[in-house]
């Protein structure tokens, strides 16, 4: 719900705004000012508050590593798209939704790949839901109904500080008015005792071997089946029972996917077959726990436009795309398909595996972001755009699905991510 | 100045799982390029048996390798309660994807939470700084 | 044996005692009591101390303490910003600072052992000594 419904006794006027630190975009966050500058930052987590007041190494305006005005970076991206036969378009998680549509028009127009890291994070998730093929909910949802809460190759407590605090375990709800003390139960299902695992109760910690979730999956379906749960590794089956029976009771059951889960998993059969069983015996729903502020909104705008989250190849005279593995920003990568790239908001060098990311030092290199980044040291092009949440405003999606609207906080001369797509399209 | 100077470090096979760590996000946000982000990346956290296999102390550097990179970090001990020797920690940074095997069978997604490589003690080498990597 | 209980009852400092602080042979243990003692020269008078550098302002305090929720059960007893002054942890600058304190269940005239903000510390930033 919008916060400007509601009362700050003691304050005049506050204003609040959207962190853009991560994918629960927190709408709760008053700040203070000076110089165009945060000076203070309430309510947002360690991570929040180090987004919202900026990096100290801010992104410089460079062509062919010397320093230039705006509008020759501009032309000079623009004549590098326009050149290329196949350029691939990567990033935009960190981008607004408005930002995101222009990118995808870019694509178009060029004939381009277009790809986000969805493509090698939670993009299969999010495909099921944005296809009706898992159940979901909202943030809300969990907050005001969600009673057996499990954290599944997600560790929220180092990638979203406040998923607990916020919605999914110590809030009191609508329907859990004791929050967590009396009316919920978190469980955490992982390799190894994360910080959040170490919130759950020790009883409610599975651990179990990297790798092995599809065979815990199993052994769960089999236990809430009223079968013997077996594993290779020899789990204790007492306990898989009695989870399976903890499951069986909840009236509002959620399972937040982190990438333990997701890498974990060959192919997502095994989760099908969970949920099923699951919406079988008992009331579950999927919360994909999504890492930028933004990723989702990329999955749906692209999704509306062209029936897939991601993966697309564009071609520039039909306008028809190609989808597939193929041209996945990795596979584009490995294979050398691309010839040129623009990268919006993302390090791929330093987020992708370097055996992978390593190609894009040897071709023409566009990159737009706030910050510096690796992929910046190597770029022919770098232009700084303005800070999302911060420096401009738009939309973004959350990882539950809620479009929330950002607010610009501060002035800055830099251009916002929207305004330098859109130029660049323009000059194409 | 004994007669282990002569000797090669022992090496040892591990299998790295990647993970998140708030702090070293939070310093990544506020500056990619320093020192605290560096500090807090540039680590893998290692079961005590395998701290004495490979013959060092804590807070020693380590030269972790594999047919797709190699990088030089800091030595720790993991503070799980659970053992794992063999299993060596790696928070998701440059360094840790340095050494993510390129092969992903045409899936588009690379074994970022779970690849093979050996590690070495580094006796006095420094740790890869940032911009080394690539 | 009496300056270790003065030492610990927080009447001394490690520094009183001139023999640790000039001594060579007694260097070691210098060191190592002000290691341990370290912590505690922070504690307000309730003994709540919040070890800054280990919290990440995930709000789990904000949202847990019962006095929190009592105060302020539309803002930081939901999981959001703090709506009241009365609330005991409120998270700032991405990190929780305590004050009133004095309004902890822990203290006044009906003690109760709560537990609530050290149970739910993801990094056990927050100690009551």
């Amino acid at each position: 719900m919008p916060l400007f419904l509601f009362l700050n006794v003691g304050d005049d006027l506050s204003e609040y705004y959207v962190c853009t630190g991560c994918a629960l975009l927190c709408d709760d966050i008053e700040v203070e000012t000076e110089d165009n500058k945060l000076t203070r930052v309430h309510a947002a987590c360690l991570k929040g508050v180090a987004r919202m007041k900026a990096c100290s190494d801010p992104m410089e305006c460079r062509v062919d590593g010397e320093k230039a005005d705006i509008d020759s970076a501009i032309a000079k991206a623009a004549a590098i798209l326009k050149n290329a036969k196949n350029p691939l378009i990567f990033g935009h998680g960190n981008s607004s939704s408005q930002a995101q549509k222009v990118a995808i028009g870019l694509a178009r127009k060029t004939g381009a790949y277009i790809d986000d890291t969805s493509s090698f994070c939670q993009g299969p998730i999010v495909e099921a839901i944005v296809q009706d093929e898992f159940k979901t909910c909202t943030l809300d949802d969990i907050r005001h109904k969600a009673d057996v809460i499990i954290f599944w190759g997600a560790d929220p407590s180092n990638s979203h500080p406040r998923h607990l605090s916020r919605y999914s375990y110590f809030p009191r709800g609508k329907e859990r008015q004791r929050g967590w003390e009396e009316d919920r139960t978190a469980i955490s299902i992982d390799v190894r005792k994360s910080d959040t695992a170490s919130i759950c109760k020790d009883h409610r910690f599975y651990q179990i071997p990297m790798g092995e979730d599809a065979q815990f999956m199993e052994a769960l379906l089999s236990a809430l089946s009223g079968k013997v749960p077996k594993t290779s590794f020899d789990f204790d089956k007492k306990r898989i029972l009695e989870l399976a029976n903890v499951l069986k009771k909840a009236k509002f059951g959620v399972i937040c996917v982190g990438l333990g889960l997701v890498y974990s998993l060959e192919e997502l059969e095994p989760l099908f077959k969970l949920m099923e069983k699951l919406n079988e015996v008992s009331n579950f729903h999927i919360m994909p726990m999504v890492g930028q502020y933004n990723m989702r909104g990329f999955n749906q705008n692209l999704f509306a436009e062209t029936g897939y989250i991601n993966r697309l190849k564009f071609n520039a005279e039909t306008g028809e795309t190609e989808h597939g593995a193929k041209y996945s920003v990795v596979e584009a990568l490995r294979n050398r398909s691309v010839d040129a790239a623009l990268v919006i908001g993302s390090d791929p060098l330093s987020s992708l595996p370097l055996s992978v990311a390593r190609y894009l030092a040897e071709i023409p290199l566009i990159t737009i972001d706030p910050c510096q980044s690796l992929t910046a040291t190597r770029s022919t092009v770098t232009i700084p755009c303005a800070l999302g949440g911060v420096e401009s405003g738009g939309t973004a999606v959350r990882m539950d699905g809620v479009e929330i609207e950002l607010k610009k906080i501060v002035e800055t001369d830099n251009l916002s991510d929207e305004e330098i797509l859109t130029r660049i399209t323009e000059a194409i | 100045m004994g007669f282990g100077q002569f000797l090669a470090a022992p090496e040892i096979k591990l299998k790295i799982s990647t993970y998140r760590d708030v702090f070293q996000n939070t310093a990544q946000e506020s500056s990619r390029f320093g020192e605290e982000y560096e500090d807090l990346s540039a680590i893998i956290k290692l079961d005590p048996k395998d701290i004495s296999k490979l013959s060092i102390k804590e807070g020693d550097t380590v030269i972790v390798k594999n047919a797709f990179g190699k990088v030089v970090v800091v030595a720790r001990r993991s503070e799980y309660e659970e053992g794992h020797p063999g299993i060596a920690y790696m928070v998701n940074s440059p360094w840790s994807n340095a050494l993510v095997p390129e092969e992903t069978g045409g899936t588009g997604v690379p074994k970022f939470k779970n690849f093979e490589v050996t590690a070495q003690g580094a006796k006095s080498e420094k740790v890869t700084g940032i911009k080394e990597i690539f | 044996m009496a300056f270790a209980v003065d030492l610990l009852g927080r009447k001394a400092k490690v520094e009183d005692c001139p023999s640790l602080v000039s001594e060579e042979k007694y260097k070691a243990n210098y060191e190592k009591l002000s290691e341990m003692i370290g912590p505690v020269g922070d504690v307000t008078e309730t003994g709540l101390i919040v070890h800054e550098d280990k919290c990440i302002g995930c709000g789990n305090c904000v949202v847990a303490c019962p006095v929190n929720v009592a105060n302020d059960p539309l803002g930081a007893g939901s999981g959001k910003a703090p709506s009241s002054e009365k609330v005991i942890f409120k998270v700032e600058d991405g990190v929780v600072k305590a004050r009133n304190v004095q309004e902890c269940r822990r203290f006044g005239e009906n003690k109760i052992l709560c537990v609530a903000c050290i149970d739910t510390c993801p990094t056990k930033a927050i100690e009551f000594v």
